[in-house]
């Protein structure tokens, strides 16, 4: 018999190995993730896949499962852990939803909507960010990100050709262009690299075709992410 | 037979009373808020407007709930805000540029003064050239705030603007007494 | 005019009277009135006294966001600014014209927008003042006292409305801020699920249309006398003329006649705006003050909007409407109507008009089927130019070849109209406040003046959220000598 864990109660069969979140998605249970992606080892940066076991707060994406264990994860306590996090996420950036071409389609925004988050509630930063569009096929919205390093890794480890890096600590954190210049125009990328389609929010966008899916289409116009996530990239 | 005058006679239930502003918004909000369309007259029963789209009074008086579109961009915006807070027992962040600054606030990281003088000073085909300084125009503010930041807001109404079906479900819920939540097919950001 | 009065308390022996807020709406504004020592109105301007940067933040974006942000300006006429950006960046993107499909989409998104924003105007802000009377009740003058005295009005207006929003809705997505048209075309047919639905509708508002047109003339000829003088200021006029000088709301070239109607301009390309136009910036408001530049400032300014088009234009190429354009200028008598009050009538007959173009352009089987989008040889520069409900509405931008937006110029249409309402705001006041005790009546009579342009200036102050009216006479030395409130 498979070993097993509890997850809200229920009972969850893992492998050794796995973690709690990759036995739970494989059991249909989701849990809320931005940096995390099944093609990628864990990077436990967002904390959105915060769980909490024996009373301790650990992140699912990178805890693995054990026998007996008991986890919390959609429960009032967390889901409120989880909006305040969001919530930091987007008065640190510029997130206009209303101009963004990524809206209906933005696992931020749709996050936002699943753990029914109305109000960024913190003060603002508005940071300055200008975009960089010297790029012939890719345009970077630096406001909308969200540092989940998916790009740095996608172009590090799939692409081979180390595009993006993280520079910078703290609130001085920010995606950077590995080029002498920072500019994308001086980098190898391509607009069908995996670094240039993995950003989970608005940041590398493919010129030219914002707003090209009508309102009903998009990805989350029908469906909430935790179906969605759930069907497609297990 | 029930005697109409009986009838007549009862109390009418309390009506809630709401009161609306725009600050620095567009006024798509309260468009929307039309857009609930012939349920404008039923809500129009169960609720008195103050200050409002839909009914003129005397003074304004204390209300029950306070819609503000808008963001806060100016003194005067200030101004509007803290009175309505004073006055409004239930006050409620209406749409993007109240909630976050809406895309007024993309100027949030320009110099105020250099986006005057780019409008009003530098553009081709003005005569008298000049940024506007009239004491009658309001000080502006060097940044546009959502309201939550100057004023202690209830709710917030999210969308850009919330869509009529949206803001139904949400004063429905407040008129109804419960906490106003809205489903997922009524959630939105844009 | 005395454009040398400051509109300062400081002004020797002058008092200032203000009416703040006016509205609320793409801009707050406000009315000062200067009164001299028995009373007389020296100087009445309307400010715009809110400034919110459209034009410099939009710089530095992509295009293809921009349809999308400049729809914020206004949320009552968002489908005008989509549509305008629209347009400049077709010829960005060398796609001017634009597939056949996309070209009605628009028109019949622009049509539905011309619908709602004017039934919107008539019935929710304006026809309180006229059914009830300036000096009604001020308690009456709303939407809600309208549907008690006059249910059937009430609910034709709000239907209308509906109607044009839903012609909106199918095709930008949503009623309000929608993302149906971008650069280069449209990202949508209208599915046959809404075109069922609006061809089910569409003779009901067609008759509803043509009843409001009844109902304006009516009230006009009660009063005609008063209708025809209140506010009432001779001046040139603005729009965009279609094929063979025809009434068009989506494209044409600029026609300017003046106060005579004779034509003094024709066929100005959109490209072109500014070799006719200049603004004059004035330091007591945000919103500048265009007129033809060949006339000069004084002799220059326009009027734009309904009664604009309808008289600018040689005729309205659908039926119906073109019989009642043929009513209204029988009324003139062969003299340009200038009343600001006429322009209720005109909004009627185009609401007319925008209705039987919706009722044509369901029969146009390009709205669900066809290439949506097209592309060619990209410029550097586009001009859009655009008929909103409220008058003619211009943008500019330039793109670099990065595709970030590197130049934005809007003249939006109630910029167009900035001296006209000015111009009708001291016409009032001196018809109704100079030399007289301060009045509520003559509160609202000022901004009926002002309403009759501009749904975007008079929401606030009337259906759409009636803004508290403060009118404070204060002496010359700051001493308050009058107050009149209005809640």
């Amino acid at each position: 018999m498979k070993r097993q864990f509890l997850f809200d109660g229920r009972p969850v069969p893992f492998d050794e190995g796995q973690t709690i979140l990759q036995a739970a998605r494989a059991a249909g249970h989701y849990i809320p993730h931005l940096c995390w992606h099944p093609d990628f080892p864990p990077h436990g940066s967002c904390k959105l896949c915060t769980v909490k076991v024996g009373g301790r707060h650990v992140s699912s994406c990178a805890f693995p499962a054990r026998e007996g264990m008991e986890v919390e994860s959609d429960t009032p306590e967390i889901n409120a852990e989880r909006r305040a996090l969001l919530q930091m996420l987007f008065v640190e950036g510029n997130h206009f939803c209303p101009g963004c071409e990524k809206s209906g389609n933005c696992q931020l925004q749709a996050l936002a909507y699943d753990l029914e988050m109305t109000t960024p509630r913190f003060p603002h930063f508005y940071p300055d960010r200008p975009v960089d569009a010297s790029h012939p096929d890719v345009l970077l919205d630096f406001n909308r990100c969200i540092f989940c390093e998916l790009c740095v890794r996608a172009s590090r480890e799939v692409d081979g050709k180390n595009v993006f890096a993280l520079g910078g600590r703290g609130l001085g954190k920010h995606l950077v262009v590995n080029a002498e210049t920072g500019r994308l125009a001086d980098t190898t990328l391509a607009a069908d690299d995996l670094a240039a389609n993995i950003c989970p929010v608005g940041v590398i966008l493919k010129k030219r075709v914002g707003f090209a899916v009508p309102i009903g289409e998009r990805t989350y116009d029908a469906e909430p992410i935790h179906v969605h996530a759930m069907e497609r990239d297990t | 037979m029930t005697e109409p005058s009986a009838q007549e006679k009862r109390p009418e239930p309390a009506r809630l009373r709401i009161a609306t502003a725009s600050l620095a918004g567009c006024f798509g909000c309260h468009m929307s808020l039309l857009d609930i369309d012939e349920r404008i007259f039923e809500l129009a029963a169960k609720v008195e407007f103050d200050r409002s789209p839909l009914t003129d009074i005397k003074h304004c008086g204390p209300c029950d709930i306070g819609l503000i579109e808008g963001g806060v961009c100016n003194a005067e915006n200030v101004h509007v805000l803290r009175e309505f807070r004073r006055n409004c027992k239930t006050l409620v962040a209406v749409g993007a540029c109240a909630i976050n600054g809406g895309l007024p606030a993309q100027r949030n990281h320009l110099d105020v003064g250099a986006c005057l003088q780019e409008v009003y000073c530098y553009r081709e085909g003005l005569d008298g050239a000049g940024v506007p300084d009239d004491p009658e125009l309001p000080l502006l503010l060097d940044k546009v705030r959502p309201i939550h930041e100057v004023v202690r807001v209830d709710y917030f109404l999210p969308g850009c603007p919330p869509s009529g079906d949206a803001i139904w479900k949400f004063l429905s819920d407040l008129v109804a007494g419960r906490t106003p939540r809205l489903p997922y097919a009524l959630m939105h950001f844009d | 005019m005395s454009e040398h009065l400051q509109p300062t308390v400081q002004q020797d022996g002058l008092r200032r009277v203000a009416i703040d807020p006016v509205s609320r709406v793409e801009g707050h504004g406000k009315v000062t009135l200067l009164l001299d020592a028995d009373g007389e109105v020296c100087e009445a301007r309307l400010h715009i006294v809110e400034f919110r940067g459209f034009e410099v933040f939009v710089q530095g974006r992509p295009y293809w966001e921009v349809p999308v942000i400049v729809q914020r300006l206004c949320g009552i006429c968002p489908v005008s600014h989509h549509l305008a950006a629209c347009k400049a960046l077709d010829h960005v993107v060398g796609a001017a014209p634009v597939p056949a499909s996309a070209d009605r989409l628009r028109r019949l998104m622009h049509y539905g927008q011309i619908l709602q924003s004017h039934a919107l105007h008539f019935f929710h802000l304006a026809s309180p003042d006229l059914l009830f009377g300036f000096d009604a009740e001020p308690a009456r003058r709303n939407i809600l006292a309208v549907a008690a005295a006059y249910p059937e009005i009430a609910r034709q207006g709000v239907m209308l409305r509906k109607f044009g929003q839903e012609v909106i809705r199918a095709t930008a997505g949503k009623r309000i801020h929608g993302t149906g048209a971008v650069p280069g075309g449209m990202n949508r047919h209208l599915a046959p699920a809404d075109h069922a639905l609006l061809l089910a509708g569409i003779d009901e508002v067609l008759t509803w249309c043509r009843g409001a047109v009844e109902l304006v003339r009516r009230l006009h000829d009660a009063d005609a006398a008063f209708y025809d003088s209140f506010g009432t200021v001779a001046s040139g006029f603005m729009s965009l003329v279609g094929e063979g000088g025809g009434l068009e709301f989506y494209d044409g070239t600029l026609r300017f006649r003046d106060a005579d109607g004779q034509i003094v301009r024709d066929g100005v390309a959109d490209r072109d705006y500014h070799r006719v136009l200049r603004e004059a910036v004035k330091p007591w408001s945000y919103m500048k003050f265009p007129y033809l530049a060949e006339r000069g400032p004084e002799q220059g300014w326009y009027k734009v909007g309904p009664l604009a088009r309808v008289q600018n234009c040689d005729f309205i190429p659908t039926p119906l409407a073109e019989s009642e354009r043929r009513a209204f200028l029988d009324y003139g008598g062969g003299r340009p109507l200038h009343a600001p009050l006429a322009y209720h009538w005109a909004r009627m007959i185009e609401m007319l008009h925008a209705a039987e173009l919706i009722r044509d352009l369901l029969e146009d089987p390009a709205l669900l089927a066809g290439p949506l989008t097209a592309a060619g040889p990209r410029a550097s520069e586009g001009v859009g130019v655009i008929e909103a409900p409220r008058g003619t509405l211009i943008h500019h931008y330039r793109v670099g070849e990065d595709d970030l937006v590197t130049m934005c110029n809007l003249i939006v249409s109630t910029t167009h109209n900035n001296e006209a309402m000015n111009a009708a705001v001291r016409a009032v006041a001196r018809q109704t406040v100079s030399k007289q005790t301060l009045t509520e009546a003559a509160l609202n009579s000022i901004e009926v003046a002002i309403r009759a342009f501009d749904p975007c200036l008079s929401c606030a102050t009337h259906a759409l959220g009636r803004m508290p009216l403060e009118l404070a006479l204060v002496g010359a030395d700051g001493a308050l000598i009058e107050r009149v409130l209005r809640d």
